[in-house]
């Protein structure tokens, strides 16, 4: 009786160690092929492209094999009079992209890349009378813009240039009946969006909004028997939820309530042993994307061996320590 | 990249592949060239959309190229006339509805169909809710899909009823589908409104709720999006926002007040305190042990009056019976209390009263407890059949809170030990909801007066409702496995305290306790005098115990701690010398 349980099976002979080095070598590697058919298809996320290299490789401590000068020039050549940036030159600006590019010289921490006045202003300009955020002049409405403006000013010191509580009641608006967040109001709750959502209530610090107690239980019935866990009921598992899903638990205080050891075993079974990389479920083909949220994903649980992550920004912790930036955490 | 299962191919394959990309890679650097050109010499024609339409017909996440044939179509509708600009958009929705089918879940492509329709003239909403119905078919959990049929309902505003039949449907075809019950939860209180119920809904829709809902999980007894939506019909009240507590000392020189809802104090609402009818001042503070500003424990240091009188007159007058009344006020919100002191007293207290076995219902309180009841009965039975079913005993736990925790302390003990058993991958979840439990059941029957609380040898791993113990004096803690004090500052009066065999290695959140004077850690994993700082900010701790911690395997443990805390007058029972 019933639908059996979507989930994958872990072979007996995926990976599980973690293959550092290998995964080091695939990120440096990446960039260097400009001329390939897969980087140029990918080049409309670029900007986010260079933000999730640059992040995985310090998480590693190899961020000096990137080249600094390279990435600090395209940065500058995406901004746009209006002050946003595109996800590569020529491309139109977005707050997506503007919000990697915050990311990349705040890493770099070369805020004098960009004109900050121009991209704060590009920020501000996107707020809706409700309190909402569109992600570029073309008006599509989401929280996950909401997280980029706010997480963006926030890098910059400058979250006073938004009305920070309609942006509150915004969010608060997209809240479900499961205790978690979708991307507009009406919309389905989902792991990325629930992300995002507590990624802003967390730097604004509102988030008493949440019930976290009701939340985490939706949250960590994300993880299945394979040890993975997925963005919402009966879909399957994903490395890039082990961000989404266990990020939000990590924010609402709640990280322990999932078994850490049966995910760990997941996302190292995603590694590609031969190329380097982690790949969306074992035994599929690698990306940049997958790397970031796979070591990102076992920075959390604790991997001795990497740089621990700060939950919200998705950046290393001490770059958010030094930027001097303050979140709320339920213990 | 999502779902692209890794293929092993030769090495000829791969030379093949790598020439077919070769060339497909031309012609998109030479097609995309060309658009721009186009774009940077404002040729909006139809080549133009021609061409944009060939390279995102292939990779519809270009998002620029979508927003070059939205330019497009500005300029055409201003150039053109209506029919013809007409046949363009439909033209449009044909190419989206095949780019759609392509990659269902791009961002671009459906929000490029919301800016076509929005630009028509006598956009066909009807045929757009066809298309809502076609995709939901080939996948009834895109949510793609789902927003936009939203955007469709609300923009040719579909009858919302015909909406809940849709789900009705849906859900007849499928219970196990999220989408559509999270649907459900938010047209209910539209098409059958009642905002007397917590829920928002009538009473008598949520009885024909509990029943389909039922239906779903008696056939599938493990599809959590039937439990996820039956635990919202149970409810989840809110509590009214008022003050729960307020404690009022003369030596200290404060006032203590917690609130029924976190609050800024001077932003979202405002908090004054009379003394013997005078308003005094003072400053508001929370002392989180984290960034936010909002909290439901607020402390008021260094009150005095703003009138004739001078404070410490009124304090040093002993003759004179005192009271203290703080006023709440808010948005939609006014609470009072008030706290009587005889004349040489203190210090006092008023708690907010509430009746023994009520203080936490609310949480399930859409339903009435004859719901309740029924619920309970027919959930009982579907446990007997699948006694090892995570969901029903949940289920359970959670309805026999709410109708009587003291009578069914028992069962719901040996239920979160069973969930531990069954489901080990969430042992720390229902860890920490059978110290809920535990926690709750104590504070049923607890009186505040007493302000002494033994809450040991309970297995707790976590202490909830901190903040219904802000009056405690007294605490023991020992024998549990809380693994850290932070949810301890609440205990702004705690004088005592006992964690005795625990897990703690820290002592964060202890440092704001000014008048913990006694406190006993032994046999914790405290390693390092760090992990002691926080005790140093204790203004008025004398005694401490540490015996059969990591720290003591160090000889120069005395030293260390006398040092790092140097108002300490005793340590594991010996003195300061």
């Amino acid at each position: 009786m019933g639908s059996p349980v979507k989930d994958v099976t872990i072979s007996e002979n995926a990976p599980k160690t973690l293959l550092l080095q290998k995964h080091c070598d695939y990120i440096a590697a990446y960039g260097s092929k400009k001329d390939e058919y897969e980087y140029c298809m990918t080049e409309y996320l670029r900007m986010s492209g260079i933000y999730w290299g640059l992040t995985v490789m310090d998480l590693m401590g190899q961020l000096d094999r990137m080249n600094k000068q390279e990435v600090l020039d395209f940065v500058q050549r995406c901004q746009h009079e209006c002050g946003g940036v595109g996800a590569s030159i020529g491309h139109d600006p977005h707050l997506l992209y503007t919000l990697s590019a915050v990311q990349i010289i705040t890493l770099y921490d070369a805020q004098d890349t960009l004109d900050i006045e121009k991209l704060v202003q590009f920020v501000k300009d996107l707020q809706q009378e409700d309190g909402s955020f569109v992600g570029d002049k073309w008006g599509e409405v989401d929280t996950r813009f909401s997280f980029c403006a706010v997480a963006c000013l926030a890098l910059l010191g400058r979250l006073n240039a938004i009305n920070i509580d309609k942006a509150v009641d915004f969010i608060l608006s997209c809240m479900n009946f499961d205790g978690g967040f979708g991307c507009r109001p009406g919309s389905e709750s989902h792991s990325g969006q629930i992300y995002c959502c507590l990624g802003m209530l967390s730097i604004v610090g509102r988030l008493h909004h949440v019930n976290a107690d009701m939340l985490g239980w939706w949250l960590c019935e994300r993880q299945l028997p394979s040890g993975g866990l997925n963005g919402r009921p009966e879909k399957l598992p994903d490395v890039c939820y082990s961000w989404w899903v266990l990020a939000s638990l990590k924010i609402i205080g709640k990280i322990h309530w999932i078994d850490k050891e049966k995910l760990v075993q997941f996302i190292l079974a995603c590694q590609d042993e031969e190329t380097g990389g982690f790949a969306d479920r074992p035994g599929d083909v690698v990306d940049p994307f997958h790397t970031l949220f796979g070591i990102t994903g076992l920075s959390l649980l604790g991997e001795p061996v990497l740089k621990p992550v700060n939950p919200v920004f998705c950046m290393p912790e001490e770059t958010i320590r030094k930027a001097g930036i303050k979140l709320e955490l339920l213990p | 990249m999502h779902g692209r299962i890794k293929v092993k191919t030769t090495a000829e394959q791969q030379e093949t592949k790598r020439k077919e990309r070769e060339k497909k890679l031309k012609l998109y650097n030479a097609a995309t060239g060309k658009i721009f050109d186009k774009r940077k010499n404002k040729e909006f024609d139809e080549d133009l959309l021609t061409m944009t339409g060939e390279v995102l017909s292939q990779n519809s996440d270009l998002y620029t190229l979508w927003n070059i044939r939205k330019e497009t179509f500005l300029h055409m509708k201003e150039i053109k006339a209506q029919e013809e600009m007409e046949k363009i958009c439909n033209d449009e929705l044909y190419f989206l509805e095949s780019c759609l089918k392509g990659n269902p879940k791009s961002y671009g492509t459906w929000h490029h169909r919301c800016f076509v329709l929005d630009n028509m003239a006598n956009p066909d909403w009807k045929r757009e809710l066809q298309l809502c119905n076609l995709f939901l078919e080939y996948d009834e959990r895109n949510f793609h899909c789902w927003d936009y049929r939203r955007l469709v309902v609300k923009r040719s505003k579909v009858p919302i009823e015909e909406e809940l039949e849709f789900t009705t449907n849906k859900i007849h075809n499928n219970f196990s589908n999220f989408s559509s019950w999270h649907y459900r939860s938010k047209l209910l209180p539209l098409v059958y409104p009642d905002p007397t119920n917590p829920a928002g809904v009538k009473e008598e829709i949520l009885l024909k709720e509990f029943e389909a809902v039922q239906n779903a999980f008696f056939t599938d007894p493990d599809d959590q999006s039937a439990w996820f939506y039956h635990r919202w019909l149970l409810g989840r009240g809110r509590k009214k926002m008022v003050i729960n507590c307020l404690y009022a000392s003369i030596p200290q020189n404060r006032v203590i007040v917690t609130t029924s809802q976190p609050i800024l104090v001077g932003s979202s609402h405002q908090m004054e305190v009379f003394l013997k009818d005078v308003s005094i001042e003072g400053s508001w503070s929370n002392v989180a042990g984290n960034s936010s500003p909002y909290s439901r424990l607020w402390i008021s240091f260094r009150f005095s009056l703003t009138c004739e009188f001078e404070a410490e007159q009124l304090f040093s007058d002993s003759d004179q019976d005192i009271s203290f009344l703080v006023k709440l006020s808010g948005s939609e919100c006014e609470s009072t209390m008030a706290v009587e002191m005889s004349a040489g007293e203190m210090e006092g207290w008023t708690c907010l009263a509430e009746e023994p076995g009520s203080k936490f219902s609310h949480e399930l309180s859409a339903a009435t407890s004859s719901t309740l009841e029924r619920e309970l009965e027919s959930i009982r039975e579907l446990h007997d059949v699948e006694p090892n079913n995570k969901w029903t005993l949940l289920t359970l736990i959670s309805l026999m809170k709410a109708l009587d925790p003291l009578k069914y302390m028992q069962e719901i003990n040996q239920y979160t030990e069973n969930l531990q058993q069954i489901d080990p991958k969430r042992r720390l979840y229902y860890k920490d909801f059978r110290s809920r439990c535990v926690i709750e059941n104590y504070l049923e029957a607890y009186d505040y007066n007493s302000r002494v609380v033994s809450l040991n040898n309970l297995s707790l791993t976590t202490l909830y409702h901190p903040e219904l113990l802000v009056l405690t004096v007294t605490m023991n803690l020992s024998g549990n496995s809380l693994v850290s004090a932070m949810n301890l500052h609440w205990l702004q009066c705690l004088m005592t305290l006992n964690l005795d065999n625990n897990q703690i290695s820290s002592t964060a959140g202890l440092g704001s306790l000014s008048q913990l004077k006694d406190l006993s850690l032994r046999n914790n994993l405290i390693e390092k005098a760090e992990d002691l700082e926080e005790l140093s900010q204790c203004p008025s701790l004398t005694v401490l115990n540490i015996k059969g911690n990591p720290i003591c395997n160090n000889t120069h443990v005395q030293s260390i701690v006398f040092s790092t805390i140097v108002r300490l007058e005793s340590l594991d029972g010996t003195v300061r010398i």
